[in-house]
């Protein structure tokens, strides 16, 4: 089998070349150790008189550089100069050929065998851009192949080559020889060899690339080799040259060597699109972007903006509820089916209360993480995010975060979950880690019922909407502070320039889109389904052991049971009886739990937020409340009522019995509960987005982090409202 | 008192108003930045078109190289620029 690597600058269409590469049969992971996503795909090409040949096609993160300063580029470099990878598939966006050529420069002196992939040669042309593919491909010493890879042009061509290229690779034929090579100037030319030689001293550094590469890349500054270096024994003398080869090259040519090759690679690349440019095809001048001067515009572009995001959010929340609904339905009905349908018991238990529901919490997070993913990847690919985050990016330069980090927030409205997997349109890692990290404080649809059950019970309906509305600014007023905070403190350093292309707007290709959605569903089933269901399994075991395994509790409720239907009443006000008993069973099952043990536990640590009066019999029930809220957070309302044996829906309308008894006999006062609310809308981000955060930073530490400093913050704030409550004479 | 040494230097791009142009003078950042704006093609003696500023006044977009690229203030003040008519 031969590797081939796919290699481009971002927005340059390779994406799209890979799927028409590979068509369907592609695998989507993750590079080692990081969340950067890793496609590949195997393909068999016929080739003319030498039979089949198998062609294993990886997708490169899309980079400017190799100098590997950003994640993208260090993947991109190491895996590049592996000894697996045998052909570099090169895509050059052929509209904007000048830059993409930079990075090209510094893959010829990789040395490996190439193929170019000049791409979305249909935009250039209507631009009047026409190549001499000839030309071209002399000049860089590898086949040219014109391609357009969303509608598939040109792709069986570019199969043929790599698969002609790849037999000759595997030959190894002159390597040497191989494609072209960017020359430099005497003076500088006369350092790398100088480098080289110092190089040559450690064979094994030697063998690994090619010194002249390694010298280049030096003199480039990779962070990379100059690791690679530090650890050589021909460390000393090789540093030692490398000062001494900057210096001179200062002190002749009057810039540092960065500089220096920079300006040398960028002279290629346009001495080339110089050369291949046919220039009878002399351009039109290109039409001024009436689309972008609207979308972008003074007044309306941020108007547009705004209609655009309450599109996605009400096509993701409001038009994804229905299936979520449905889903909903589904599980409740196969809930229902299991507990009928089976001896009452524990397995049964586990079955219904346990393990359905929880694979339910799980399914019911597609739907959104779905759509919201799929109006994302349309974004993206039209152009528009680029200029989204150009438009807020003032706006979000103020929290310490990048334009890109808007949309993400902002959908934490809906649900912090697929927010959280909507920041890997970020590339700075710093800026994605904070906007993860402080994504959880903004209030989602979940924690609405919470909000509207404790307003409606202490608050009139005007102040209780006032308080819902509150919670929310709430939640966004903290997250610009903490961003801010986590800017200044823990990511002080990592100061990234907001350098940003703005790529000419493009119509996504539906295909494209759906693809892009069905991974992204399934990658969250196979990396955020296990921490989820395993999370809401425990929660189940805690609120239901060991009450459940009592077989007392067990007999009594038996023998309740047989009771009722002896007594032979009609069928509504039995049914009734029996729903009252399993109601009051539930109660004393929870009230009796492990997660009933550690709301006792917990009690005085709670007490200066919910009970600073030390008055409340009944404190211990919100612990019970706040663990089972872990799974989702509008399950604290279906625990409470449970808890406080007092039904959550209500015969009259007005108030609920939960209400009632919440108001009358909890001992809450307003102002407690207000702690509450406010407590419940930072404690901890519920399981399903713990479990994000957990495959998006792929870091237990900055996991635990966030629910670590979120049960802080939350209880600070709680207490601040009831001291600052108090001291302004509230109750 | 510093205007005169001020005076010789040449104008930043971020003083370059929309629709202006000009051509690379030195790119005056600490070394990761400068290295990215190098790479996104900002060398010496390329000349560059300010497009135009985003609604809220920052950033900029300008024309490089035949692309667009956007620019914060912070970024665009690093680059000298000699202005060109």
């Amino acid at each position: 089998m031969v590797t081939v690597a796919l290699a481009g600058n971002p927005n340059c269409g390779k994406t799209s070349l890979f799927n028409a590469l590979t068509g369907a049969r592609h695998h989507v992971g993750n590079w080692p150790g990081v969340t950067v996503e890793r496609r590949s795909g195997t393909i068999m090409v016929e080739t003319p008189g030498h039979g089949a040949i198998e062609l294993e096609v990886v997708d490169l993160p899309g980079t400017y550089s190799l100098s590997a300063k950003t994640e993208d580029e260090r993947i991109a470099a190491s895996y590049l100069s592996e000894p697996d990878v045998d052909v570099i598939v090169n895509v050059l966006d052929a509209s904007n050929l000048e830059r993409n050529l930079f990075l090209t420069t510094q893959l010829l002196e990789l040395k490996k065998p190439m193929v170019f992939a000049l791409n979305m040669v249909d935009d250039a042309q209507r631009q009047g851009l026409v190549f001499d593919l000839e030309t071209m491909s002399q000049l860089l010493g590898g086949p040219v192949v014109g391609t357009v890879g969303n509608r598939g042009e040109g792709i069986e061509e570019l199969k043929g080559v790599i698969a002609r290229i790849a037999r000759t690779a595997k030959e190894d034929v002159a390597r040497e020889q191989g494609p072209l090579r960017v020359t430099y100037g005497p003076d500088i030319e006369g350092e790398i060899e100088k480098l080289s030689v110092e190089i040559r001293r450690d064979e094994q550094l030697a063998a690994r690339m090619l010194p002249r590469t390694l010298a280049i890349r030096l003199l480039d500054g990779a962070v990379d080799t100059l690791a690679q270096v530090e650890a050589s024994h021909a460390r000393k003398a090789i540093q030692a040259q490398l000062g001494l080869s900057a210096r001179h090259l200062e002190e002749h040519l009057g810039a540092d060597p960065e500089t220096l090759l920079t300006e040398h690679r960028y002279g290629f690349a346009k001495g080339l699109v110089l050369e291949v440019l046919d220039e009878s095809h002399s351009a039109p001048a290109v039409p001024a972007n009436r689309l972008d001067r609207v979308l972008t515009h003074r007044f309306l572009g941020i108007p547009i903006f705004i209609a655009i995001m309450v599109a996605v959010y009400a096509l993701t929340f409001i038009v994804g509820a229905i299936p979520q609904e449905w889903i909903g339905q589904g599980f409740e009905w196969l809930q229902g089916f299991v507990a009928s349908h089976l001896p009452p018991g524990e397995l049964t238990s586990l079955l219904a209360d346990g393990l359905i529901p929880g694979v339910g919490s799980v399914v019911v997070f597609l739907p959104v993480i779905m759509i919201l993913m799929g109006c994302i990847s349309f974004l993206e690919d039209s152009g528009y995010m680029a200029r989204a985050a150009f438009i807020m990016d003032r706006l979000m330069h103020l929290m310490g975060l990048h334009g890109k980090s808007f949309i993400p927030l902002i959908m934490g409205m809906g649900c912090n979950a697929p927010a959280i997997q909507a920041t890997r349109t970020i590339e700075s890692r710093s800026d994605r880690l904070i906007t993860i990290l402080v994504n959880p404080l903004i209030s989602c649809s979940a924690r609405l019922p919470v909000y509207i059950l404790f307003a409606g019970a202490f608050f009139s309906p005007f102040h209780g909407a006032l308080v819902v509305v509150g919670m929310h600014v709430l939640g966004f007023a903290l997250a610009i502070v903490m961003g801010k905070l986590l800017r200044l403190s823990l990511f002080r350093r990592e100061h990234t320039p907001f350098v940003m292309e703005l790529p000419p707007y493009r119509l996504p290709i539906f295909r494209t889109t759906l693809m892009h959605m069905w991974e992204k569903g399934s990658v969250f089933l196979r990396k955020a389904g296990t921490v989820i269901f395993a999370g809401a399994t425990l929660v189940w075991f805690l609120s239901h052991y060991p009450g459940l395994g009592d077989r007392q509790l067990a007999a009594d409720y038996q023998r309740q049971t047989s009771e009722i239907k002896a007594k032979g009443l009609p069928e509504a006000e039995e049914s009734a009886a029996l729903q009252d008993l399993d109601f009051a069973h539930q109660g004393r099952i929870m009230n009796t739990s492990f997660a009933a043990r550690l709301g006792a536990v917990v009690q005085s640590i709670f007490r200066p937020i919910f009970d600073p009066d030390h008055v409340r019999e009944d404190a211990w029930k919100d612990g019970v409340a706040l663990t089972a809220g872990f799974v989702a957070k509008e399950i604290v309302v279906g625990t409470l009522a449970i808890v406080h044996q007092a039904k959550e829906e209500s015969d009259t309308g007005e108030v609920t019995p939960l209400q009632e008894s919440i108001r009358k006999n909890s001992g809450l006062t307003p102002l407690t509960a207000l702690a509450f609310m406010v407590f419940t809308l930072i404690y901890t981000p519920c399981l399903g987005t713990v479990a994000m955060i957990k495959k998006e930073t792929m870091s237990w530490k900055w996991t635990g982090f966030s629910i670590g400093y979120g049960l802080m913050l939350g209880w600070l704030l709680a207490w601040l409202v009831v001291v600052g409550g108090r001291a302004l004479g509230f109750n | 008192m510093d205007t005169q040494i001020m005076d010789r230097q040449p104008m930043r791009l971020s003083e370059l108003e929309t629709g202006g142009r000009g051509r690379v003078v030195k790119v005056e950042a600490d070394s990761l930045i400068r290295r990215r704006l190098m790479e996104m093609g900002i060398t010496r003696g390329e000349a560059l078109f300010v497009d135009k500023v985003a609604p809220l006044g920052d950033p900029m977009e300008l024309v490089v190289r035949g692309y667009h690229l956007s620019l914060r203030r912070e970024e665009s003040a690093c680059i000298r620029i000699e202005r060109e008519l």
